[in-house]
């Protein structure tokens, strides 16, 4: 009786567990095969003969390590540099002596996170034309780097108002400038809820479709969905081929995971939940 | 208080000097993406002491089914390359339907599209034109003497300037398995009737009548257009505009309802609203399906086995039959879809040059002959039609000739007579009446009023 | 210690880079939307008509804005009624189990790293009505094969689906970390008083996690209202229009149809829309979740 009622949960977790990880696996062997026909005669198993030619054609084909290392440097850097910011007002506005002003510039960042960025699309492309950025890694970077503040700073000022005066206060005592307190004192504190922004934040870039796919139109410049879904209308046909591309694509990410998952996955937390 | 400004200086500097790396680091990619291009064509650029520049060409040849177009498109850039001192040609593959509905409409809402592109004569390049977006050709077109060359260059010319150059000309009709037609004593129908009556014993057979693709609604909306044609005069398409005519006019509602019709009653594939364009070349492919409606271009798909397999020489082609034997037969014929040039080339001496040499090489005899060809794109220069058919001897080629040869009356595809917001409508109107959402009448009463809209918007 | 906390050159220079660019992209932006919203401007003319509030009329007179709505709501009910509590009871399920939790946390995680692009391409293929792997599973029961993408009935809970896949791990993810967060002592003083597992959970866990679960609703929530890319790389609105939600009305008529002016009417009603449900969700929701906490 005992045993059952240890079993019972895992049947239900092992069934959703392969809800997530089938379609992958269905997705490998897809690619093996030669062609439609085949997935359509044995759609589960593994082919009988194995050919590698889809992956070669769609390296070939699909430029998708240029894709993937575009997305990979956007991701990063725009992540990096609104986290910066967003510290800094953060920082600015939690820990430094003007409350009247800082509520007010809170409260209006705060409204940030109400408006829906994409629906922002047209008169965004607008500015971007303006500057003259267009088809630039510059044209996603800017506006990755502020549709995270609002977010960023929210989970920021939280989690710097919960640090205790006292330590500020000695710091001071110390010689330490407002600036050096921010550099020194107040960014070590506020690391764990840094890696969950930077998480967040990374994914959301790593994700991003509607800006990639419509202020960049150079094939070089492309970023991995975009790219990918490119791949897929010039090949939409032969989906043993596009199987293959979708492992590349994939697999990247797949690995960087199964190295950083348990950071990952404390860092989603981390910040957020004690913040 | 100087500290802590240091401090934020350094600051500053740390953050502007990752956003410039970026920027500078961005720079350096498109160079040696650029230099590879370049690498990778055959043919070495020569050494020159010409400051190197680019101009990029957005084409719309990707995929299997456009590889002979992209040959072509290929030998033309080599050539210009070698031609131009410095410059670099970068190729910009995308969709067509992507390009012409969504990022060249984006790009030049910017005012920003590549120096060469891929564009839709009427409307599209006459809306850009009318902004002074692109290039006027007219000089250049004098200058090298190929003006009158061109069968028709309406759709690319505005006030009497010419804006872009069509790249082969099209007629939209029928494909069929004609090992199927003799092996169950079928003939190229003469009357509408008839072509039902073949597509009822097609479907008895178990097989299905007509691939057809309708996830973007341009593809069904090629039976329709020549449906409609047929109930209502080709001739109804140009009073939309005007308001001459009107959609809800009861012969264009018995069109749809004829389409509606071989809808319910089953003779294109389930699901269809969820297929892409090259699925349904894949049904005929595979024997599935015995007929697809679709333009000429579709040729060069059938004629290779690399993708057309057992079917090559299978295939034939013939136009839509009329309502009436005897009567003549209306078809869709236009060369509409071409390359436009950005007018900031203009600006530019040597890019001006460069476009100039790609003009020089792209349209020629030789160049259309080689289309002919090779890819099966009848010819949007003057070329009479003897010599066509000897230009290809292939048997599905020469229905398409013939094909052309018996057209009574050719129109435009209706999205050259119409507002971009109208053929919005119509798209999402035709695939609701596949998805059986929505009766004729309603559809078009829903159509009219896109187009009153927009007709008094632009008043 | 004032003196260094009350510096106005740091203070103005910490706050500007963030600030600047929030009034660059947000604040500005909004306006121009909003200016936009009362012309006819079609995206590319150097003249621009201002016409009032026809565009909004007309978005209002429109059956197939509705629709787009329509799908919005979908997003968030299916988000709130179906996923939260398939996210609670499965994160209850990974703290109460003793082995493999890793692997499941791991697992389930996984689907929330990939691009949203790709697994729109993924499962545009698992829906394939031919062979994709959904109508080859339901095939082995019998079930007759399920237009998934191309039939109205069916293309909208299937773009539900394939974005619940993508986002429950995360959350699961996110729940979990609360779960464990609980002492233990709580747990256990209730287990040795004789309640059963399914009571402890519904006395105990649940109401201490529930601030973390309003959160998870809220970010469904937005992600909802922002939901286009699936949307785009799945169906691309269709078929006729039947899965469009509003960003992607929005593309399809500011966009493909030249009308940019209506575009930024349809953008002006999405935030004034996010802004309504938000606010309702707080006074509504939250603030009645948070006295139940106390």
């Amino acid at each position: 009786m005992r045993a059952t009622k240890k079993v019972i949960p895992h049947i239900f977790l092992m069934g959703y567990l392969l809800v997530i990880l089938y379609p992958f696996l269905f997705v490998i062997f897809s690619s093996l095969k030669t062609n439609n026909q085949d997935i359509a005669s044995n759609p589960f198993g593994l082919p009988s003969s194995i050919t590698f030619d889809n992956y070669v054609n769609a390296w070939v084909n699909a430029k998708i390590s240029v894709y993937f290392f575009n997305s990979l440097y956007i991701g990063i850097l725009a992540a990096c540099v609104s986290i910066l910011f967003a510290a800094m007002l953060s920082f600015a506005v939690t820990r430094m002596r003007y409350n009247k002003i800082s509520a007010i510039v809170f409260q209006l960042i705060l409204l940030g996170m109400l408006i829906p960025n994409n629906s922002l699309l047209l008169p965004i492309y607008g500015i971007m034309s303006k500057l003259g950025i267009l088809d630039t890694h510059m044209a996603l970077l800017l506006p990755y780097i502020a549709n995270a503040i609002p977010f960023s700073v929210i989970i920021l000022a939280a989690f710097m108002r919960s640090l205790p005066g006292e330590i500020e206060e000695a710091a001071v005592m110390d010689g330490l400038s407002s600036a050096g307190l921010f550099v020194r004192i107040i960014v070590p504190l506020t690391i764990p809820a840094i890696v969950t922004v930077f998480i967040i934040n990374f994914l959301g870039n790593w994700n991003e479709f509607l800006l990639a796919n419509y202020f960049l139109s150079n094939d070089a410049l492309r970023t991995l969905p975009v790219g990918m879904v490119g791949f897929r209308d010039a090949y939409n046909t032969n989906y043993a081929q596009m199987s293959a591309g979708i492992v590349f694509s994939v697999l990247p990410v797949m690995i960087i995971y199964a190295i950083l998952q348990e950071q990952i996955i404390e860092g989603v937390t981390a910040g957020s939940v004690k913040g | 208080m100087k500290k802590s400004v240091t401090m934020l200086l350094s600051l500053f500097f740390v953050a502007s000097t990752l956003l410039a790396g970026c920027g500078s680091s961005n720079d350096k990619n498109t160079a040696n993406e650029g230099n590879t291009a370049a690498n990778n064509k055959p043919a070495n650029e020569a050494k020159v002491s010409d400051e190197p520049f680019e101009i990029t060409i957005r084409h719309t040849q990707i995929g299997e089914a456009k590889k002979f177009r992209l040959a072509i498109l290929d030998d033309v850039v080599k050539k210009t390359q070698e031609a131009v001192p410095g410059l670099t040609i970068k190729l910009d593959g995308v969709d067509s339907e992507v390009n012409r509905k969504e990022k060249l409409r984006g790009e030049m809402a910017a005012g920003k599209p590549p120096e060469v592109f891929d564009v839709f004569g009427s409307p599209d390049a006459e809306l850009y034109a009318k902004e002074g977006l692109m290039l006027d050709l007219t000089p250049i077109l004098d200058e090298l003497g190929i003006k009158d060359k061109f069968s028709d260059l309406g759709p690319f010319t505005h006030d009497g300037k010419i804006y872009g150059l069509p790249i082969g000309g099209s007629i939209e009709g029928i494909f069929y398995n004609k090992e199927y037609f003799e092996q169950k004593g079928l003939t190229v129908p003469k009357t509408l009737d008839e072509l039902e009556a073949i597509a009822e014993k097609v479907k008895a057979d178990g097989k299905i009548p007509f691939a057809q693709a309708s996830k973007d609604a341009w593809i069904p909306l090629m039976t329709t257009n020549n449906l409609w044609s047929y109930y209502a005069g080709a001739d109804i398409t140009y009073g939309f505009k005007s308001g001459e005519t009107k959609w809800t006019d009861e012969n264009m509602v018995k069109a749809i309802a004829k389409h509606q019709e071989w809808v319910q009653k089953g003779y294109f594939k389930k699901g269809e609203l969820g297929f892409e364009y090259a699925d349904m070349r894949n049904q005929v492919i595979t024997g599935e399906a015995i007929m697809m409606m679709d333009g000429s271009w579709a040729n060069s798909v059938f004629r290779d086995p690399a993708q057309a397999g057992e079917m090559v020489g299978k295939i034939g082609y013939f136009n839509m039959p009329p309502l009436k034997e005897g009567d003549p037969f209306v078809v869709m014929q236009d060369s509409n879809n071409g390359y436009g040039f950005s007018s900031a080339v203009g600006e530019d001496p040597r890019k001006l040059e460069a476009v100039k040499e790609f003009i020089k090489n792209m349209w020629t005899d030789e160049m259309q002959l080689r289309g002919l060809k090779e890819d099966g794109v009848l010819p949007a220069m003057k070329m009479d039609l003897e010599q066509m058919k000897t230009a290809s001897d292939d048997p599905l080629m020469q229905d398409i000739f013939k094909a052309v040869s018996e057209i009574g009356n050719a129109f435009p595809a209706f999205d050259a007579l119409v507002q971009a917001e109208v053929n919005t409508a119509l798209g999402m109107g035709i695939q609701q009446i596949i998805g059986g959402e929505i009766e004729p009448q309603k559809m078009l009463e829903n159509v009219q009023a896109a187009q009153d809209a927009a007709n008094a918007a632009s008043e | 210690m004032n003196k260094a906390l009350r510096n106005p050159v740091v203070y103005v220079l910490f706050i500007l880079p963030a600030f600047i660019l929030f009034l660059a992209f947000f604040i500005y932006p909004v306006f121009t939307a909003i200016n936009n919203s009362f012309t006819s401007w079609n995206g590319i003319s150097k003249t621009v008509n201002y016409i009032g509030f026809d565009n909004y009329v007309q978005a209002f007179n429109d059956d197939a804005f509705w629709k787009s709505v329509r799908n919005n709501v979908y997003f968030i009910l299916f988000s709130c009624l179906i996923q939260v509590p398939l996210i609670i009871i499965f994160s209850l399920l990974i703290a109460n189990v003793k082995k493999f939790k890793g692997l499941y946390k791991t697992a389930v995680f996984m689907p929330s790293i990939m691009s949203t692009a790709v697994i729109g391409i993924l499962w545009g293929f698992i829906y394939n009505p031919d062979f994709g792997l959904a109508n080859e599973v339901l095939g082995l029961f019998g079930v007759s094969p399920i237009y998934w993408l191309s039939d109205k009935n069916w293309a909208m809970i299937s773009i539900l689906i394939t974005n619940a896949w993508q986002w429950t791990g995360f959350y699961i993810v996110m729940v979990l970390a609360a779960i464990l967060s609980i002492p233990k002592e709580l747990d256990e003083a209730a287990a040795i008083d004789g309640a059963t597992g399914v009571q402890r959970a519904m006395k105990i866990t649940l109401p201490l996690i529930m601030p973390i679960v309003s959160v998870v609703i809220m970010l469904s929530i937005a992600g909802a209202m922002k939901a286009a890319d699936i949307v785009l790389v799945m169906t691309k609105g269709g078929p006729a229009g039947s899965t469009d939600v509003m960003a992607t009305y929005m593309i399809r008529y500011a966009i493909t149809s030249f009308r940019h002016g209506f575009g930024n009417a349809i953008a002006v009603l999405i935030f004034v829309f996010t802004i309504i449900i938000t606010v309702l969700y707080q006074v509504l929701i939250a603030k009645r979740t948070e006295r139940i906490e106390y």
